[in-house]
């Protein structure tokens, strides 16, 4: 009997190692547990999301998409803002931006799924943040689908592959208007529970509200000024929003604004009551200055781990780094003419001719701009100006016909031709220029230092260059792709203000409130134009028109991608670039005179912008409509 | 041995004949072709060749409620023709400048449906033609004619296509193409000779019924060439397709 249970026990030691459980998670995949209980895990898990959020910096144009670092056809020169050597007409995004928006939805989703099964090792303060930054993340991603296609698929948690069916899975597309009531909801969430400071390139709760402005802005717009209808089945409104709610986006838009009251405010470090050269220097720096009180989500570069390539690729031709890039942004006239401080005609045209119809004369070029608002010279390099010590030369050509009794028009006003060979010396690249002698003896090249080249478009197409975003000290050496890191600025308290001030005039057309909207609306106004040394309202005729704060929008934020979008909310675009050539602004030496005079011409190279209306809505990707069914196309495609 | 290799060759042979079956659907050999035509003057509506200009839009029913639409675009005189259609039931539409052929009101419930439900049978042809009001209707008055200066001037008029008000919309472009092919429109033309007038709101509806006389621009034509010549006008609706008249040959000496 005792041999049985010796047996027995012997048995069941044998038994026992091999009790170990074998059913253990991969060793080699990071586990959930290993990423939701430590503060260092979320900080990795955001880093991740933010990274992918859908933000139109340095590294996105329309053709190539988000985050890539080769960036020579800029997204103004689709805008009307600038004309580029490698971008000779608008385009509408052809990379689809789709599957990475539901990959990025999915992450916020399974993060606000995950966190709460996890609150124990963190306190409630912090799981509440943490889920309204998640919910601003997907609210962001949302509003980035919302403007490019209108409405689409909503989202709102975890699908499971293949626990649910395929069927299950094809959500079909969601109305406009419920797209952008979800967005409100999500960042009003975020605006609640997200603590008051993060870290920087993460969302505060103002972040939060500043989006919000944004976005409901955008719906306002839709709901006011689209004239596209799309309708699926079962009367949800695909495609616009009833004109009804045109009001309620406005006041949302506006109320949003006004959370961010007091927390930020425009940047004037270096800023001087009537001091010109203070407030340009002032406006430059809010660019680069990190601890600017303007600042509000900015996504930040650091040299090596995180580049781009943005002061090689736009810096003016004399200043080419070893790459050969340069000069790719070059600001139109119609862009400059959107500014005062310079003769103009009584269109709002620059005036280079006089009264006799012949050009007036100018000993440098910088003295047309003498008197210009600093705003424009901190954001355009105009002939002439200094930018990095040096002075920035920009000349189609030397005139050498003859200068007695004034000289006349090179071409008819209007003209698309190019310059006649007669009397005009000019160079075809910069490489090649043949000194020309002047009547005095000496040698000037027929072109500037940056341009402009008949033939290699690599100096200054426009006649003028950009000067926003280019760090002012980088040393040329240095001016290499992949080397720039400044900040790129998503959010400044700028934009706040005039999304405000547009809601506001809006809530004021729509007959709402009693005066006080369009009151707040032109203080806004003059508090912009204040800081970057422009007129105010009461010298130029009041606020009495939404262009108005339409043209102060496009001033101030110029050259930083949204500009492009606000003429598709505005619903103008394909008004303004209908076989439209841009203007541009040739200087030319004359060397009879030894003066410069300007003429102002619709581009030589004859670059036609022509928005398609179709482009309102964007082609939904045909692969994700194979995927599904249930996503109907936009019109037109 | 031998055996053995006779049994694999054997079983070889058989592998290789299962995969003999024949499972290949036809080729599409039906034709689906017709046109789309003024109500009121029984011609067709000009277009331009390619996405800008008329389409045929074909939802087939066959096998599902919600299929993907299939496009055919239209010819630029307003006819299209399309031999590699499948078999297959379909409900067919028409898009351009034109009165749309299905209307929904503000709430999204259709209120004009004038979608025409086709069967179209293999190796058959099936026409289908719309009757449709065109939103504006250009008419040539006189022939274009080449002056002594090197170009050319037109002379047109345009009118509603509809007499619903709904449709009645502001013209915003009125525009004299020129090229040197035949096939232009909005979508390709000579930009240094053609006349663009662009109209802001409702400054433009006082042409209408008018005899306008338009030049090329851009001064003298390059000579010793056909030069092909066609107005198109729009109005503010929807994708702000254009109409047109058909095109006219000036041939430049």
């Amino acid at each position: 009997m005792k041999k049985y249970i010796y047996i027995l026990l012997f048995l069941s030691v044998c038994w026992a190692p091999a009790c170990k459980k074998l059913d253990i998670a991969p060793m080699n995949i990071i586990q959930d547990k290993d990423v939701f209980t430590t503060e260092g895990g979320i900080q990795s898990y955001m880093a991740r999301i933010y990274s992918e959020l859908p933000i139109e910096d340095f590294r996105y144009s329309s053709t190539m998409g988000f985050n890539h670092f080769w960036l020579v056809n800029p997204f103004s020169a689709t805008s009307g803002e600038a004309l580029s050597r490698d971008q000779n007409g608008d385009t509408q995004e052809t990379f689809g931006y789709w599957d990475d928006a539901y990959h990025l939805i999915r992450e916020a989703n399974y993060f606000m799924e995950t966190l709460p099964s996890f609150k124990g090792s963190y306190t409630t303060a912090q799981i509440n943040s943490w889920l309204g930054e998640a919910r601003f993340i997907r609210a962001a991603t949302y509003f980035a689908l919302a403007k490019r296609y209108g409405g689409v698929p909503i989202v709102d948690k975890v699908l499971q592959y293949p626990e649910q069916s395929i069927a299950e899975l094809q959500i079909p597309r969601s109305s406009e208007e419920k797209v952008y009531d979800f967005i409100a909801a999500d960042l009003d969430y975020a605006y609640a529970n997200i603590g008051e400071t993060n870290q920087v390139g993460r969302a505060n709760r103002y972040v939060a509200a500043a989006f919000k402005s944004r976005a409901m802005l955008f719906a306002g717009s839709i709901a006011k000024y689209n004239q596209i209808t799309l309708f699926d089945g079962s009367n949800n409104r695909l495609c616009g929003i009833p004109s009804g709610r045109a009001a309620d986006y406005f006041k949302a838009s506006y109320d949003a604004a006004v959370l961010l009251n007091g927390k930020y405010s425009l940047y004037r470090k270096t800023w001087a009551p009537g001091d010109k050269e203070a407030q340009f220097q002032n406006y430059v720096n809010l660019f680069f200055d990190a601890s600017s009180s303007e600042n509000i989500f900015v996504k930040e570069y650091q040299y090596p781990n995180s580049v781009h390539g943005y002061d090689a690729y736009n810096v003016p031709r004399q200043l080419m780094g070893a790459n050969g890039y340069s000069a790719e942004i070059n600001p139109t006239l119609n862009f400059v003419e959107l500014f005062d401080g310079f003769p103009k005609n009584a269109d709002g045209t620059i005036k280079t001719l006089g009264a006799d119809g012949k050009y007036l004369l100018y000993t440098n070029t910088m003295d047309l701009f003498a008197n210009v608002e600093p705003r424009l010279r901190a954001t355009v390099i105009l002939p002439g100006d200094v930018f990095k010590n040096q002075n920035i030369e920009i000349r189609r050509g030397i005139f050498t016909g003859g200068v007695s009794g004034g000289i006349s028009p090179l071409l008819p006003p209007g003209s698309t031709s190019i310059y006649p060979t007669a009397n005009i010396v000019s160079s075809s690249t910069g490489a090649s220029q043949v000194p020309y002698t002047l009547p005095d003896g000496t040698t000037m090249n027929p072109a500037g230092l940056s341009g402009v080249f008949t033939a290699d478009g690599t100096g200054a197409v426009s006649g003028f260059a950009i000067r926003k975003y280019l760090v002012p000290d980088k040393p040329t050496s240095d001016v290499l792709e992949n080397h720039s890191d400044q900040t790129w600025i998503e959010m400044r308290y700028a934009e706040v203000l005039l999304n405000r001030a547009e809601a506001a005039f809006e809530l004021t057309t729509l007959g709402q409130g009693t005066g006080s909207y369009l009151s707040d609306a032109s203080t806004i106004i003059d508090q912009l134009r204040d800081r970057a040394g422009a007129d105010p309202l009461a010298l130029t005729g009041g606020l009495t028109d939404v262009n108005v704060i339409r043209r102060e929008r496009r001033k101030e934020l110029g050259f930083e991608n949204k500009t492009w979008w606000d003429l598709r909310r505005w619903r103008i675009i394909d008004k303004e670039q209908n076989s439209t050539i841009y203007r541009t602004l040739m200087p030319f030496y004359a060397a009879g005179a030894g003066k410069y005079f300007f003429d102002a011409r619709l581009d030589e190279r004859n670059s036609r912008y022509t928005f398609d209306t179709r482009w309102y809505y964007e082609q939904i990707p045909q692969a994700d409509i194979a995927k599904s069914q249930n996503l109907i196309q936009n019109p037109g495609y | 041995m031998k055996q053995l290799f006779y049994y694999i060759f054997l079983s070889i042979l058989l592998c290789t004949a299962y995969s003999c079956k024949k499972d290949n659907y036809d080729a599409p050999n039906a034709t689906l072709n017709g046109a789309v035509t003024d109500a009121a003057t029984g011609q067709t509506v000009q277009t331009e060749i390619g996405s800008g200009g008329t389409r045929i839009k074909l939802l087939e029913i066959s096998w599902s409620a919600t299929p993907t639409p299939y496009y055919i675009f239209s010819m630029q005189d307003g006819t299209y023709n399309n031999t590699k259609i499948f078999a297959s039931t379909n409900k067919i539409t028409a898009e351009g400048a034109f009165v749309p052929m299905v209307q929904t009101d503000a709430a999204g419930n259709t209120t004009i449906d004038q979608t025409q439900t086709v069967t179209i049978k293999g190796k058959g042809t099936a026409t289908v033609n719309f009757s449709v009001e065109p939103f504006l209707r250009i008419d040539w008055i006189g022939t274009p004619v080449y002056n002594a200066d090197g170009t050319i001037t037109a002379q047109f008029k345009i009118t509603r296509g509809t007499a619903n008000p709904a449709f009645q919309l502001n013209i915003s472009d009125v525009f004299l193409f020129v090229s040197s092919t035949r096939y232009l429109g909005n979508n390709d033309y000579d930009n240094r000779y053609s006349n663009h007038v662009t109209y802001d709101g409702a400054s433009g509806n006082n042409i209408i019924g008018q005899t306008l006389t338009y030049t090329t621009t851009g001064g003298a034509l390059p000579t010793k060439r056909d030069w092909f010549l066609r107005i198109g006008a729009r109005v503010a609706y929807g994708l702000n397709y254009y109409n047109y008249t058909d095109v006219k040959t000036v041939t430049v000496p």
